[in-house]
């Protein structure tokens, strides 16, 4: 087994670098915005059901990489031409990338929210609104904890997800690590080495992504002081 | 749980590595089995591709293995790879050559063995025809969108160290990268940028500046250590140059007739720089 030069297994550690901050900014984004489309799509009005089961159904029916070719590819051309090219200037690459892969997620992540938000009898609801708490005030203190609770598990399974699917913004060239991977065999022909190091690279980022989910889970768990005791 | 993993995961992985230790003389096989497999692309006009009509696959690469296959004395067998897969295939021993836009580097050679080169492709770059851009170094700080998976693009980013290299899926993305003036040009072979510039709208032609930056030999790739076999290869290339096949085969698939219309500016030969 040949090795990679350090220069090259450097080269490897910056695209780490990249696949990890796209992934942390995607999610922020994404986990935002699942917050707002929750609450919306909560709500009695009709069209805001609508318009947050319309954002959802594209986003987890196009597929990834479509969404990502058509914020790089389709979306700028709407903007005025002084932005556009600031922003070519900019790293638009990353940028479009991370704004897809939020968006894209955020869709899935609603999903999970909102089946621990059901999971939560309507009656904490009406509970709420006897001592006096506001909708807004009833989701943000009663009902969305509890909520996100139940939904822990799930969504720590997306965010492996997540942290995987960023590879897809290697189309636009993002040189995030399964690039500078491809970059780097295409270099040396060293098909084995670099691919064994690459997975091993995404191994230790999705292991520390499961191993912040089960020490989240354990430190929410209501039960946790009788489970102590 | 996770501990017995790891430690299959450790075991197998290293196993897995070694398992294509070399086999002894691969000609000889060949000669015995009476075909030589040959992995292609088989989706890169003009080398290998399906022919619309016959639905065989043809092309440059697919007849320099014919030839090759012909001076051993067997047949051939093709097989299709994905680029990716070239190298672990030639590795494993599922196919005993490959011709498939193999360019060869120092590095590379490290890897596996080349054969002479039996192409050159001279890499160029592609902008807009109406662009500023007269000469490659006007491109130097510029941002150049090339295809991910050309060989060049190390060297492109050697030659123009201050130069932002931007590599995408494929060279229609790059091209549209281009048109859309996310790119000031688009680096590759200057095959692909013909048939480009030769597509481009008519709102915004292309143009491409004429110096080569590179020129990227191509040869044949065999198993590290299958000398027999190598030098076969080379005799059967070096042949169809004296004999003028080369020219002819040139012709065929690159020259007047062709959409691409080049003349040849190199010979079959060894690869400067290589040891064969």
């Amino acid at each position: 087994m040949d090795l990679l030069t350090a220069d090259q297994f450097q080269q490897l550690l910056w695209g780490m670098r990249t696949t990890i901050i796209l992934f942390a900014v995607s999610w922020v984004m994404a986990f935002a915005l699942a917050l707002v489309l929750v609450v919306v799509r909560a709500t009695e009005y009709r069209l805001c059901r609508w318009f947050v089961d319309g954002f959802v159904a594209y986003h987890r029916n196009v597929p990834l990489l479509v969404q990502v070719m058509f914020w790089y590819f389709g979306m700028p051309e709407l903007l005025p031409e002084n932005v556009r090219f600031w922003l070519y200037d900019h790293n638009a690459e990353f940028s479009f990338a991370a704004i897809a892969l939020a968006l894209g997620s955020s869709a899935y992540v609603a999903e999970d929210i909102r089946s621990g938000l059901r999971a939560i009898p309507n009656t904490q609801f009406e509970a709420a609104s006897s001592l006096g708490c506001s909708y807004l005030q009833s989701m943000r203190y009663i009902v969305v904890p509890q909520a996100l609770r139940i939904s822990l598990p799930p969504l720590v399974s997306r965010a492996l997800l997540l942290f995987k699917n960023t590879s897809i913004a290697m189309a636009i060239g993002v040189a995030e690590l399964t690039y500078r991977t491809r970059e780097i065999e295409n270099m040396t022909f060293k098909t084995f080495t670099v691919f064994g190091i690459a997975t091993v690279l995404y191994l230790i980022g999705t292991f520390t992504l499961m191993a912040f989910g089960s020490w989240l889970e354990n430190r929410t768990r209501l039960d946790r002081k009788a489970a102590a005791k | 749980m996770l501990k017995k993993v790891l430690l299959y995961a450790a075991v197998a992985l290293p196993v897995a590595f070694s398992a294509f230790a070399a086999k002894a003389d691969r000609l000889d096989e060949i000669k015995a089995r009476g075909t030589l497999i040959c992995g292609t692309l088989g989706t890169s006009e003009p080398f290998s591709f399906q022919d619309r009509d016959s639905r065989q696959l043809v092309g440059y690469d697919v007849d320099i293995c014919k030839i090759v296959a012909d001076s051993i004395g067997v047949e051939v067998e093709y097989k299709l790879l994905a680029v990716a897969a070239r190298i672990p295939e030639l590795d494993s021993g599922r196919v005993d050559v490959v011709a498939a836009n193999l360019g060869w580097t120092p590095e590379r050679a490290g890897q596996i063995d080349f054969s002479h080169r039996y192409y050159v492709t001279p890499q160029k770059l592609l902008v807009l025809a109406n662009s500023d851009f007269e000469n490659a170094e006007d491109l130097a700080q510029s941002r150049i969108g090339a295809t991910k998976g050309s060989s060049s693009e190390a060297l492109l980013k050697e030659r123009f160290p201050e130069a932002r290299v931007i590599g995408y899926a494929d060279s229609p993305a790059t091209f549209l990268s281009l048109q859309q003036r996310k790119v000031d040009a688009q680096f590759a072979s200057e095959l692909v940028l013909v048939r480009l510039m030769n597509q481009s709208p008519e709102g915004s032609p292309t143009r491409i500046i004429e110096e080569s930056l590179f020129d990227e030999p191509w040869g044949l790739g065999v198993r590290k250590g299958e000398t027999a076999l190598l030098e076969a290869a080379n005799a059967a290339l070096d042949e169809t140059e004296t004999s003028g096949e080369a020219q002819q085969l040139f012709d065929k698939w690159f020259g007047a007739d062709t959409p691409y219309d080049l003349t040849r500016s190199f010979t079959i030969g060894p690869i400067e720089g290589a040891s064969n």
